[in-house]
């Protein structure tokens, strides 16, 4: 099978869950026990202005009208929110929120990656050390942490070292760009977009307001990539030991490779390969992290928005988002299965 | 199917379809051959039961009653299903319609007691029945005869006097899980006053209120660790002198287990999780009933020593309670290992509210304890049916599965278990009555795990079905439920096993995760995320154990699952991947 044939046949294959996805979000969130006209108008309202709505919203319509409707607004983002922001195109508030959810995506996958990665290497490279057992213990434990709780903890620490009174006088808020808050959302304007031949294209950055971005992010980004990190560190841990004894570089050492050599060369890129589920996985986990730790760095991205959405019966927005979610998830595990058939080639397309 | 082979070696040694009985002896006879062993360790049993027996039956009528709660559902289905017909469709179709359900229920049941008719009626009656039909024959016979009992019961007082008699034990029961035990408040009190000489009123053997509190606290882990121990000698005495095998592939499973020490942490930590739990109300400092949910009832008043006027007084918990609140900085605090005004020792301090720490971690774990109990083991059956079904019928039932589980796996889990959470609950659906929520909860569970479970078993379940014994089995004409049950069920079994106590502590996270949003367990039950969410204001103030000490336990409890599972993994099969994920603390 051809890889492309092989792309084509997952994409396939995957219509069918999408459209059972709509349909599991039509039952529990239009059929199911929420609402909408309590949400809305207050649980007394009666009379003319309830029946209004319901004719506005279409639930007298018969159910396969509904379930149509439904399927054509999700899958085109087309609907409008009800109660959040009342008469607003979903797709307009997607994109508003959306640029601080992916900022804090990026910095949450590439944070784990460069500092457990390394350190995964770095125990590795010396087996049973102190420092590998540190490590390894710290991974663990850390790995069984819950988010929002190290999140509790980190915000009290960092708001207490305001005026300088933390250990060794830092102070958060003037640690690099100096900041009001050591939460909000991330303006995200510090770079300029300009016409270049036609083109839209990066004309210049505003770095300090990227550095006051980043910094907004960085507590959370780290706590939310904590988990991904201690499992990096596992397993870039594993992949070394695994190489490292491999004969291959047994040949490499009676070559007279220098040990450096043989680490970077050899060593690191066939640990890569078990990466790619790894970092695919963490999407995972950051799309549900993304709720509790947007609400509590006070972030306004999406996983705050879904939050308050499903709070307030807001049907149209909070299935839209969900259904973001699951469509970024499956494209991931496509890409994940197209990636490993270019990476490891020894991974056939049968399975 | 290539059973050629097979039927050669099975034609002339007899044939068993059914569970069995042993060739050899039963374990009842070899034990009464050489009693001596056995007696001893069941005389020492009986000695730890009997000192704890009160909390033994208590147990059994908790679980009594969760399971009748089950089946007062399931039984209250027709009668549902008829009123919504009848609704539509008018009073007979709604009759019929709620008879049918029930002898479709009857039906269900029938099928799993089939295999134990002590004869054959179609034999009986002479009838000359190919196999299938003999296999529908006896399960419609079953169903006829269930369902004559069931009618029987409803329409004649007899059903009554059944009830009464049922009702009559189990309040023997409840007397007896009254009686006072070895480990409790009335054996051992703390919760007394000090006079003004400094000496100590209604405390156990007049010592402080702290340490009373500790005596018992350290009473029900001796008492624990000995049980475990019993047991283990229990295990030991069976291997020794009952089992009929020297050795089986289980016994390198545990030396395995009891030889990996992360593994061996992990199940300390769990067991004392679940001693904490099933010990809560003993452990807890104050009765839950007064300190929590009834502060201000009469019952719920105490005495104590007023310094300022120099009497004896009392108060109810409420009213102390909002004088011992830890809110942080600048205002009251409690904290770990201090009286409060009202003489009442707080081990973890008190919470935000004023309620007693120690009390609510200890039915936090309760809390927790039984979500992911319940929701472990509807997601296991879930799972473990369909994976046989799947891997067995194989085909559109394969791909139908593939597609639902795919549905819910594609939904990133907390953001599912959020949304339905959110729904059930501000729908007010009966379901989230129990545990305030928690039961709602497990069920959601039970749903969003399960698919994960599934796909992880679709795997080994598959490779099973294509086993030569599976086929031999076939080939005698077992029934597929049989075949599931006693040929590919335990192979299946051990990465359940594993995947399960990972997925524990994945639901410990996102239970703690839920309630600390407002959703999950809600007031007053009490659930350690929501400690950390009411205590998250006062973590770098004096008040900081309120979020601290139970962010500490679920890290403690989690790591100890996620160890537990990483150790059964390694006993179970040592050439295991070591990347089986775990749960990270991903919510």
């Amino acid at each position: 099978m051809s890889r492309w044939r092989y792309l084509a046949q997952r994409i396939a294959m995957s219509v069918p869950v999408v459209f059972s996805v709509i349909t599991f979000l039509f039952l529990v969130l239009r059929l199911g026990p929420l609402d909408p006209i309590a949400a809305r108008l207050g649980q007394n309202a009666q009379g003319a202005n309830v029946q209004r709505l319901r004719e506005e919203i279409g639930l007298d319509d018969p159910l396969w009208e509904q379930f149509a409707d439904y399927l054509v607004e999700t899958v085109t983002f087309s609907g409008e929110s009800w109660v959040v922001r009342n008469g607003t195109d979903v797709s307009d508030m997607l994109l508003e929120v959306a640029g601080p959810t992916i900022w804090l995506g990026v910095w949450a996958i590439v944070l784990p990656l460069f500092i457990g990665l390394p350190l995964g290497f770095y125990a590795g490279l010396h087996p049973n050390s102190a420092s590998d057992i540190m490590a390894n213990v710290t991974g663990i434990i850390w790995r069984s942490m819950p988010n929002f709780w190290l999140a509790v903890l980190a915000l009290a620490f960092l708001r207490s070292t305001g005026n300088g009174s933390g250990p060794f006088g830092f102070d958060w808020y003037t640690f690099g760009p100096t900041t009001q808050s050591a939460v909000g959302t991330p303006n995200l304007d510090f770079a300029t977009i300009g016409d270049v031949f036609g083109a839209p294209m990066l004309t210049g950055m505003d770095w300090s307001a990227f550095f006051v971005d980043v910094k907004l992010i960085l507590p959370a980004a780290i706590i939310l990539g904590s988990s991904s990190m201690a499992a990096e560190l596992r397993l870039g841990r594993t992949a070394v030991l695994e190489n490292v004894n491999s004969n291959y570089v047994e040949t490499a050492k009676a070559k007279g490779l220098k040990g450096r050599t043989i680490v970077w060369k050899h060593v690191f890129r066939n640990a890569l390969i078990p990466l790619v589920p790894i970092v695919t996985n963490e999407a995972f986990i950051l799309i549900g992290g993304s709720v509790i730790m947007e609400q509590i760095f006070n972030i306004n991205g999406l996983g705050r928005m879904y939050f308050r959405a499903i709070q307030t019966a807001d049907v149209p927005l909070a299935g839209s988002i969900v259904f973001l979610f699951t469509v970024i998830i499956i494209f991931l595990n496509i890409l994940q299965d197209i990636l490993y058939t270019i990476i490891d080639p020894r991974v056939g397309y049968d399975q | 199917m290539s059973n050629t082979e097979s039927e050669q070696s099975m034609t002339d040694t007899a044939v068993r379809t059914d569970g069995g009985t042993e060739t050899k002896q039963s374990l009842r006879q070899r034990v009464l051959s050489n009693p001596e062993p056995a007696a001893i360790w069941l005389a020492g049993l009986a000695l730890l039961v009997a000192v704890e027996l009160g909390r033994f039956v208590d147990w059994a009528l908790t679980i009594g009653g969760g399971i009748k709660f089950i089946l007062d559902g399931i039984v209250a289905t027709p009668t549902w299903v008829g009123s919504n017909f009848e609704g539509t469709l008018g009073f007979v179709a709604g009759a019929v319609a709620s008879d049918i359900t029930s002898l479709l229920l009857l039906f269900i049941v029938a099928v799993f007691l089939r295999a134990y008719l002590p004869f054959h009626p179609d034999e009986k009656l002479g009838l000359d029945l190919s196999r299938s039909r003999h296999l529908w024959f006896e399960r419609g016979f079953v169903t006829a005869v269930l369902a004559a009992v069931v009618s029987v019961l409803v329409f004649t007082p007899i059903g009554a006097a059944l009830k009464n008699e049922v009702g009559f034990y189990v309040g023997i029961l409840d007397s007896l899980a009254d009686t006072q035990t070895l480990l409790s408040r009335e054996t051992i009190p703390n919760h007394g006053y000090q006079t003004a000489s400094g000496s100590w009123e209604g405390t156990f053997l007049g010592l402080s209120a702290r340490s009373a509190w500790l005596v018992r606290f350290t009473m029900v882990w001796v008492y624990a660790a000995v049980v475990m121990s019993w047991l283990w000698r229990g295990y030991n005495v069976y291997r020794e002198h009952y089992r009929r095998m020297d050795w089986t592939p289980r016994d390198d499973v545990i030396d395995r287990l009891r030889s990996h020490n992360w593994g061996r942490f992990g199940l300390v930590v769990v067991i004392g999780f679940i001693v904490l739990a099933l010990f809560a109300p003993v452990i807890a400092t104050y009765p839950i009933q007064e300190n929590v949910y009834e502060p201000y009832s009469q019952d719920s008043e105490f005495k104590y020593f007023n310094e300022e006027a120099g009497e004896v007084q009392t108060a109810l918990h409420g009213d102390a309670n909002i004088n011992s609140r830890s809110q942080g900085a600048g205002s009251q605090n409690v904290g770990i290992n201090q009286y409060d005004d009202y003489g009442r020792y707080a081990p973890l301090g008190t919470t935000t509210s004023g309620e007693d720490l120690m009390t609510h971690i200890a039915y936090g774990a309760q809390t927790s304890l039984s979500i992911g109990l319940i929701a472990l083991f509807l997601a296991l059956g879930i799972a473990m049916l369909l994976s046989l079904a799947s891997a067995y019928y194989g085909g559109i039932i394969d791909l139908m599965a593939i597609i639902g589980t795919d549905t819910i796996i594609s939904i990133p889990i907390f953001v599912l278990v959020l949304m339905m959470s959110v729904v059930f609950q501000q729908g007010d659906v009966w379901i989230a009555e129990p545990m305030d929520g928690g039961l709602l909860l497990a069920l959601i569970f039970a749903f969003a795990y399960m698919p994960g479970m599934w796909r992880s078993i679709r795997g080994p379940s598959l490779q099973v079905a294509e086993e030569e014994w599976v086929d031999a089995a076939k080939s005698y004409g077992q029934t597929p439920l049989a075949i599931m049950r006693k040929h590919m069920a335990p192979y299946v079994m051990s990465y359940l096993i594993i995947y399960g106590s990972l997925l524990v502590g994945g639901m410990i996270i996102v239970t703690s995760a839920l309630s600390f949003l407002g959703y999950g367990v809600s007031e007053p039950t009490p659930e350690w995320g929501r400690l950390i969410a009411s205590g998250r204001n006062a973590v770098s103030t004096q008040s900081w154990h309120v979020s601290t000490v139970s962010g500490a336990m679920i890290a403690i409890v989690v790591t100890g699952f996620n160890a537990l599972g990483d150790g059964i993994r390694d006993a179970i099969d040592p050439q295991a991947e070591a990347n089986a994920g775990g749960s990270g603390g991903g919510a």
